[in-house]
C-alpha cells in the first residue's frame, strides 16, 4: 500500500520503519528535513510537501504534538487527498478536535481516523503498543493489518472521537495511578519507611500495577529522567479536563490530579518524568520539616 | 456622543438603556430583532450588521457570552473592525479568558482601533440600579475617555491595569464567588445534615469573621429555595473553566477552585445549568442523601 507518514518523533519513526518493515511503500515529509534521514536510508521516499504526499498516498499517517498541528496538516492534506483515502491519525488530541476534523473530511469523501496509542518509545520501538481508534467500522478491513505491524491491542472504541476519548479516559487513570504512588512514597518516607520495600510487598498484593513497577522504581531510585516528558501528560490531562467540562461530568480526583500537575509545570520540570509528581507534593512539606 | 452597543441581552440591555437615558444616540445591532423592542422609546438606530455600527459609532461596548462571539462580533466578517474608522474605542464587557482579550486588543490596535476590557460583577439587579463593579484593562488614556458613561452603568470603577488585567480581576472575582457559593451551600448542608437550622447558623455566622455578602445574599436565597437567576450555573461553570484554563496556561496551582469547578460540572450535567448558582446546595444535598 501507498502510505504516507508525517511526525518522525520518538513514536513515529519506529511507527514508520515498521510499516516499511512490512513491505509498504513509504513516504514521508517533515518540518525538519533531517529527521527524515534514517528512513530515507532505509528506502522511504521523500514528499516536498505534505500535499504532495497526499496526492501520492492512499493513507497518510500522522503523529504529531497536539490538536493545532494535526488541524495545521490537515488543512495542508484535505485538498491534496482523493476521495476514498484515510488521515489516520496517531497523535493525542481533543476528541472534539478530532469530531471536527472528520466532519470536515467527510464533506470531501475522505475519512479521518482517530487512533491515539499508548506504550509510549519502548512500545513503539517494539511494536506492542495499545492502539485505540474512533471512526466507521467499515475501515477495519484495510485499517487492521496495519495496526497489526504497530501494536498488540487494537481496538474500534466507537465513532469519530472514540478513539480520543479512549486515551483521554487512559491519561485518566495512568497518571491518576502516578500521583497516587507518589503519594504514597511521600507518606512512607515521612512515616520513616523505605518506600522501595513499600513497593516491592505492594507489587505482589492487590495494589500491584505497571504504574507502580515502571514509576513507583523511578521514585524510589529518584530517578526523574524521562520517559514521556511530563509536560505531554499536562497537555493530555487539560484535554481530559476539558471533555469533562464540555459533557457536564464531575472528575475530582482528575481535578485534584490537574492542580499537581499543574505544580509540577510551575516548578520548572516539564521536560522531566512525570514522577516528579512526587516532588510536587515535597514541595509542599519540604523534607527538611520530617 | 454616538455610542454603539452590541449584545442586548440581560446585562446588555439595561445598560444601553442607561446610556440612552444619559443623553446619548445609540446604535444597535441585534441577530434577534426582538433584542431591539425595549428600545423604541429612546434615540437609538438598529443597523443591519456590527460594521454598520462602527460606521457611525465614536465609542462601541459588547456584551456577549465568550471569547469565540466577541471575536466574531470585533473582528470577523462584517464586524467591527471592518466599519470602523481611526480612533474608534471598543469597550468589552463580556467576560472572557485574559489571553483572549489581550490577543483581540492587540488585534484591533494594529487596524487603529483602541480596546478596553471592561468585565463587570453585580449581575442582572446591579445592571439595572447602575451599581455594578467595572473592572478595567488598558490604556489609561483611552479609560479616562470611556470613565463617564462607565459612570452610568456602575458604582466601583476601577483600572485594574493594561489590557487583559480587568478580565484577570473577574477571574478572580469568580474564583471567590464559586468557592463562597460552593463553601455556603457545603455550610448549610452540613448544619442540616447534622440536625441544625440553617437559617439560624446564617444567623450567627453573619456576625462574626465568616460574614460576606455570599452569606448574607446566596445564604438566604438558599434558606427560601429561591433557585431562580440572578446568574446562571451554566455561566459561573464557563467562568470557572477560564480560570482553570488560565491556570493551566500558566502553570498554576488554584486547588479549591478547581474542586469548585467540579462541582458546577456536575450542576450543569445534572440539568441545572439554567437555575442560580446557589442549586449547588441541591447537588450536595442530593450527593450525601441514600440513593433511592
Amino acid at each position: 500500500m501507498n502510505i504516507g507518514f508525517i511526525g518522525l518523533g520518538g513514536m513515529g519513526q519506529p511507527m514508520a520503519e515498521h510499516l516499511l518493515a512490512a513491505g509498504h511503500t513509504l513516504t514521508v515529509w517533515a518540518r525538519r528535513p533531517a529527521s527524515a534521514d534514517f528512513l530515507l536510508e532505509r528506502g522511504a521516499r521523500w514528499a516536498e510537501s505534505p500535499a504532495a504526499m497526499a496526492r501520492a498516498c492512499e493513507i497518510v499517517c500522522t503523529n504529531v504534538t497536539g490538536s493545532a498541528d494535526v488541524e495545521s496538516l490537515a488543512a495542508q492534506l484535505i485538498t491534496a487527498l482523493k476521495p476514498g483515502s484515510v488521515h489516520l491519525d496517531f497523535s493525542t488530541i481533543a476528541p472534539q478536535a478530532a469530531r471536527e476534523l472528520s466532519r470536515r473530511y467527510a464533506e470531501k469523501g475522505v475519512d479521518f481516523v482517530d487512533a491515539p496509542v499508548s506504550g509510549g518509545t519502548a512500545g513503539a520501538r517494539a511494536a506492542t503498543l495499545a492502539i485505540m481508534w474512533g471512526g466507521k467500522s467499515a475501515l477495519a478491513e484495510r485499517l487492521d493489518p496495519l495496526f497489526a505491524c504497530l501494536g498488540k491491542t487494537i481496538v474500534h472504541a466507537g465513532a469519530s472521537g472514540a478513539g480520543q476519548v479512549a486515551k483521554a479516559c487512559n491519561q485518566l487513570v495512568m497518571v491518576a495511578a502516578i500521583e497516587a504512588t507518589a503519594e504514597a512514597a511521600r507518606l512512607a518516607a515521612a512515616a520513616g519507611v523505605d518506600f522501595a520495600k513499600v513497593r516491592q510487598a505492594l507489587q505482589g498484593g492487590s495494589a500491584g500495577s505497571r504504574v507502580l513497577e515502571f514509576f513507583g522504581a523511578k521514585m524510589a531510585a529518584r530517578d526523574f529522567a524521562p520517559g514521556v516528558v511530563a509536560r505531554l501528560h499536562h497537555k493530555d490531562f487539560v484535554m481530559v479536563m476539558a471533555e469533562a467540562t464540555r459533557q457536564g461530568v464531575p472528575l475530582p480526583v482528575g481535578a485534584t490530579v490537574m492542580q499537581q500537575l499543574d505544580g509540577l509545570m510551575a516548578a520548572g520540570w516539564g521536560t522531566e518524568d512525570t514522577s516528579r509528581l512526587l516532588c510536587v507534593l515535597e514541595r509542599a512539606r519540604p523534607a527538611h520539616l520530617i | 456622543m454616538n455610542i454603539g452597543f452590541i449584545g442586548l441581552g440581560l446585562m446588555g440591555r439595561p445598560l444601553a438603556l442607561h446610556l440612552a437615558r444619559a443623553g446619548h444616540a445609540l446604535h444597535l445591532w441585534a441577530r434577534r430583532p426582538a433584542s431591539l423592542e425595549p428600545f423604541k422609546d429612546v434615540d437609538a438606530r438598529a443597523h443591519v450588521s456590527a460594521a454598520a455600527v462602527a460606521r457611525h459609532a465614536e465609542i462601541i461596548f459588547v456584551m456577549v457570552a465568550d471569547a469565540p462571539d466577541v471575536r466574531a462580533v470585533a473582528l470577523e466578517e462584517d464586524g467591527i473592525a471592518s466599519g470602523a474608522r481611526p480612533g474608534l474605542i471598543v469597550v468589552d464587557m463580556s467576560t472572557i479568558n485574559p489571553n483572549a482579550a489581550r490577543e483581540i486588543g492587540a488585534e484591533l490596535a494594529a487596524k487603529g482601533i483602541e480596546f478596553l476590557d471592561a468585565p463587570v460583577s453585580g449581575g442582572e439587579i446591579g445592571a439595572i440600579n447602575a451599581a455594578l463593579t467595572i473592572m478595567v484593562g488598558g490604556k489609561p488614556e483611552v479609560f479616562e475617555k470611556v470613565k463617564p458613561l462607565f459612570e452610568t452603568m456602575g458604582k466601583s470603577i476601577t483600572l485594574i491595569g493594561a489590557s487583559g488585567a480587568g478580565q484577570v480581576a473577574k477571574a478572580c472575582n469568580q474564583i471567590l464567588t464559586g468557592v463562597g457559593v460552593a463553601a455556603v451551600a457545603e455550610a448549610f448542608n452540613f448544619a442540616a445534615k447534622s440536625g441544625v437550622d440553617p437559617a439560624r447558623v446564617r444567623e450567627a455566622l453573619l456576625g462574626g469573621f465568616a460574614y460576606s455578602k455570599i452569606l448574607e445574599n446566596h445564604g438566604q436565597r438558599m434558606l427560601d429555595r429561591n433557585f431562580k437567576p440572578g446568574f446562571k450555573a451554566w455561566m459561573h461553570q464557563k467562568d470557572l473553566r477560564i480560570v482553570m484554563e488560565e491556570a493551566h496556561r500558566l502553570g498554576l496551582m488554584l486547588p479549591s477552585a478547581a474542586a469548585t469547578a467540579q462541582l458546577f460540572n456536575a450542576i450543569v450535567g445534572s440539568g441545572m445549568g439554567e437555575e442560580d448558582s446557589v442549586a449547588a446546595l441541591k447537588l450536595l444535598e442530593r450527593i450525601s442523601a441514600p440513593e433511592q
